[in-house]
């Protein structure tokens, strides 16, 4: 089942063409990466799915219900989440206090005026699991601009999955990182994302051939091709299209 | 010419004199924000102190002249330096207290004219060479109103055309478009910084010494003219010195003529004008900086 | 829990002070005392939006003023209206204010969001100078009957008594501040601090931000409205001046001097200007000198504020950094020089 999927997606920014007949079939429980060169539209396609934009053209369908033109807090809602290549974490409040958004906004706790948060046992406890599960709770408490960048982004990434969201879209997660960074950011994603699906924006393909199920390339905002690693290796339009980048 | 056809016309003439006074301090203060993202609060303060500074060259040495000279730049030195030692210091600290900084400045300055100049209102003279009145079409027209009109035209030609003419104007026009690329091409972007706030505040200075013998120079100079100033720049467009020039004299002639005809209204109508215009395009007429 | 013993003897103390203050300090000082308390909601009221949220607005003051008219109103044309009626009256009036503004309100840039108040505020105000029929322009109204505090069959205490009023005013206000901090420490406190470091996060974090700006906007101002309904009654008086460019400077200066990165920041803020005021308006009455040079000293030494001030006497910076539940407020505040958010400046 396709838990994702557009139809004849196209956008443009005022006449700025960025994406042509995208159609994106994401199944359901794989992890699927969105690779291409810069400026191919990748973040445009999230953004469009997302919520960021609404297309010029075509619909995106989650979960088999049309959700296009859907602002992001409802896409969260109906179990999307997110994280953006340029880090965009709440950077004064504690990684404590970022991830504990995510929870409160699961939980649906939301325009409540009553209890102290900071006495909520429960979503605490939640919190704190969360923070240990991505090694964070060493630094549950200091502002999110004081983090290591490989901390940070870390933290990125999971407030993608805070909101516990059945598919997590990662824009370039591992962007900015050095290898022992990036080898420890694939080994989270493969642990968090276990059960989830997830869509990830990458241009490292260590971590896309580490990681995907299914492959789709963009480039110059079309999709050139899409399957499994090993046909997406094989196929000479995209090797032309990156001109031997694909090193695997 | 009949006499309604010339009390329009002197209505106009009244209204285009306040409306490029009010230009004058304006152009100042949209300079200052459209390059270094300041809204400088203290602005009409420095606009009130040049017209102190005026009637003082004038009670010492008895000429307009000199005071038209000297006033405006002993106030564009007063705004340097206020530039130099408090606002660049701050700069990092951003917008929030740029603000506080130059509110504190503001009260500085008003007060500061109080205690030097006593709280009375202080009358001022027409130099002789301006006065009286003028013979157009058979309609006489204050001299003095159409000087200032004649010198802020003047003025706004200077400026138009070392902005658009000269090189240190392309590096100015550079640097409000995107001061950090200015700095990366070895620009000295502070400097150019202090220059530019100390034209601002010269201009606003010049436009002191003009309505000082229309108003007579008093602590309540700043009250009367800041609000339209920043009017002026938030309608017309931050940074855009074109925008400030239409919405200015619009609001000179508007004024002028609505104090006559709808005076209830006319404040009125202004603020609803601006309102409007921000609910639609929060970035003011001209405006693309936020 | 030793800490918590001394904070609770610590708050009891605080309040028999201020129970005995009329006694200890006389008339005078008690009408010092409740204009300073009501800067203090106001000035908090501001800072909900300013440190909060992030939402500069240049024109608080029409809220004040809109509560303050309001009550003066109600009192002045419902025969027999009663206190707290009258007290409602100043917190709806400005809430209703609130909310008609809020939809252009919530979705806007933030120098948008300054300026347009800054226009709507300035057109109030004309407003309130021009329509004499309803708000006696520059003069204003006054002399409306101030009620007494009246439970039927109970009590009724006499408001036109300073010391009843001073208890009544620090009971409002006091409360008002109460329900301020409460309401910080809530869920819907950390999706404000939200919002003000991130916005665009939160939505992608599942919530909704306008309708969150549009809430802590009304409440905002209707903590402002408060403040200003207790103006008027205090004064007897109230007039367009309420809503002026000056009074929405107050409650700028005031967060700014007392710290705006905290809760209790804009009312030390105010209490240290009342403390100018009532100090130098013995000597001269250049007393805006004095908080102009306050303002400039502030900004170039301490920007963080008086209570930065004490974090540091403290050495409790640390502790300051915790936030519990605020955040850390670096210095970086509003670097939107070129329209980036400070939170990609920040790494």
């Amino acid at each position: 089942m396709n838990i994702l999927e557009t139809k004849g997606l196209y956008h443009d920014f005022n006449r700025l063409e960025v994406l042509f007949d995208v159609n994106l079939q994401v199944k359901k429980g794989e992890r699927h990466a969105i690779i291409g060169p810069n400026g191919a539209g990748k973040t445009t396609l999230f953004n469009v799915i997302t919520g960021t934009y609404k297309p010029s053209r075509g619909t995106v369908f989650f979960k088999g219900k049309e959700v296009t033109g859907a602002k992001p807090h409802h896409m969260v809602r109906l179990g999307m989440g997110r994280s953006f290549q340029i880090t965009s974490t709440f950077s004064r409040l504690t990684a404590f206090q970022n991830i504990r958004m995510g929870v409160l906004s699961r939980r649906g706790i939301r325009f409540n005026f009553f209890h102290k948060v900071d006495t909520m046992g429960d979503v605490t406890q939640e919190t704190d699991e969360i923070l240990k599960r991505i090694n964070l709770h060493g630094e549950r408490d200091m502002p999110a601009n004081t983090l290591s960048y490989g901390k940070h982004r870390s933290l990125e990434i999971s407030m993608a999955l805070a909101t516990d969201p059945d598919v997590v879209m990662l824009d370039e997660p591992t962007a900015g990182m050095s290898k022992d960074e990036t080898r420890y950011a694939i080994e989270l994603i493969r642990r968090l994302t276990e059960g989830k699906t997830a869509v990830i924006i990458e241009h490292d393909m260590d971590v896309v051939f580490s990681l995907a199920d299914r492959i789709t390339v963009l480039h110059l905002g079309e999709i050139l091709a899409s399957g499994p690693p090993d046909k997406i290796r094989e196929n000479k339009a995209v090797k032309d299209a990156y001109l031997g980048e694909m090193e695997g | 010419m009949d006499a309604t056809t010339a009390m329009y016309v002197a209505q106009g003439i009244h209204g285009l004199a306040y409306g490029m006074i009010l230009f004058l301090v304006a152009s100042g203060l949209t300079l200052i924000f459209g390059m270094m993202g300041i809204l400088n609060i203290a602005h009409t303060a420095f606009f009130m102190l040049s017209a102190y500074f005026c009637y003082q060259v004038v009670v010492w040495t008895g000429s307009f002249w000199l005071a038209l000279l000297v006033a405006p730049i002993a106030t564009a030195l007063v705004g340097v330096l206020v530039e130099r030692f408090l606002l660049r210091k701050i700069h990092a600290l951003g917008l929030l207290y740029e603000l506080t900084l130059t509110v504190g400045v503001m009260f500085v300055i008003m007060e500061a004219v109080k205690v030097f100049w006593g709280t009375e209102n202080l009358p001022l003279l027409v130099p002789p060479l301006l006065q009286g009145l003028v013979d157009i079409g058979g309609m006489e027209y204050p001299l003095y109103r159409l000087f200032i009109i004649g010198l802020s035209f003047l003025i706004l030609g200077f400026l138009a055309f070392i902005l658009y003419k000269t090189r240190l104007g392309m590096i100015v026009r550079a640097a409000v478009a995107d001061p950090d690329m200015v700095n990366a091409l070895g620009i000295n972007v502070p400097f150019l910084f202090m220059f530019v706030f100390g034209v601002g505040t010269w201009l606003a200075g010049v436009a002191g010494v003009a309505i000082a013998p229309i108003l007579t120079v008093f602590p309540g100079l700043a009250d009367q003219m800041g609000m339209d100033a920043f009017i002026v720049v938030i309608v017309g467009g931050f940074g855009s010195l074109g925008g400030a020039f239409m919405v200015a004299v619009i609001s000179g002639l508007l004024s002028s003529y609505g104090v006559q005809f709808v005076s209830q209204l006319a404040p009125v109508l202004m603020f609803m004008f601006m309102a409007v215009v921000l609910a639609i395009k929060p970035t003011g007429f001209f405006g693309e900086r936020e | 829990m030793m800490n918590r013993t001394i904070k609770r003897i610590a708050w009891g103390v605080m309040l028999l002070a201020l129970v005995l203050y009329p006694w200890l300090f006389g008339i005078y000082y008690t009408n010092v005392f409740v204009t300073f308390a009501i800067f203090a909601l106001y000035a908090v009221s501001y800072n909900l939006l300013l440190g909060f949220t992030g939402l500069f607005s240049f024109g608080h003051a029409m809220f004040f003023g809109a509560g303050a008219y309001a009550t003066a109103l109600a009192l002045t044309h419902i025969e027999g209206c009663p206190l707290l009626v009258a007290l409602l009256f100043g917190f709806f009036g400005s809430v209703v204010l609130a909310l008609l503004l809020s939809p252009i309100v919530a979705r806007l840039a933030h120098s948008a969001f300054a300026m347009l108040h800054l226009a709507f505020g300035m057109l109030m105000y004309t407003l309130a100078l021009k329509l004499r029929g309803i708000t006696g322009g520059e003069d204003g109204i006054g002399g409306f009957p101030i009620p007494p505090f009246h439970i039927p069959g109970v009590v009724s205490v006499d408001m036109t008594d300073p010391l009843n009023f001073y208890y009544f005013a620090i009971a409002v206000l006091g409360g008002s501040l109460w329900l301020a901090w409460y309401l910080i420490k809530t869920p819907f406190g950390q999706i404000i601090v939200s919002v003000r470091d991130n916005d665009k996060r939160v939505d992608y974090m599942g919530f909704k931000v306008p309708q969150t700006k549009a809430v802590i906007y009304a409440l905002s101002c209707g903590f402002a409205g408060i403040a200003g309904s207790v103006y008027a009654m205090f004064q007897d008086l109230i007039s367009a001046a309420a809503l002026g460019i000056g009074h929405s400077f107050a409650p700028i200066v005031m967060t700014m001097v007392g710290g705006v990165a905290s809760f209790a920041g804009p009312i030390w803020g105010a209490a240290i200007f009342a403390m100018i005021e009532e100090l130098t308006s013995r000597y001269t009455e250049r007393v805006l000198l004095v908080e102009g040079l306050v303002l400039i000293i502030v900004v170039m030494f301490f920007p963080g504020g008086f209570m930065y001030l004490v974090g540091l006497i403290k050495g409790k910076w640390l502790g300051f950094i915790r936030g519990k539940g605020f955040g850390v407020i670096t210095g970086q505040w509003f670097t939107k020089r070129s329209g980036k958010k400070a939170t990609e400046d920040d790494s």
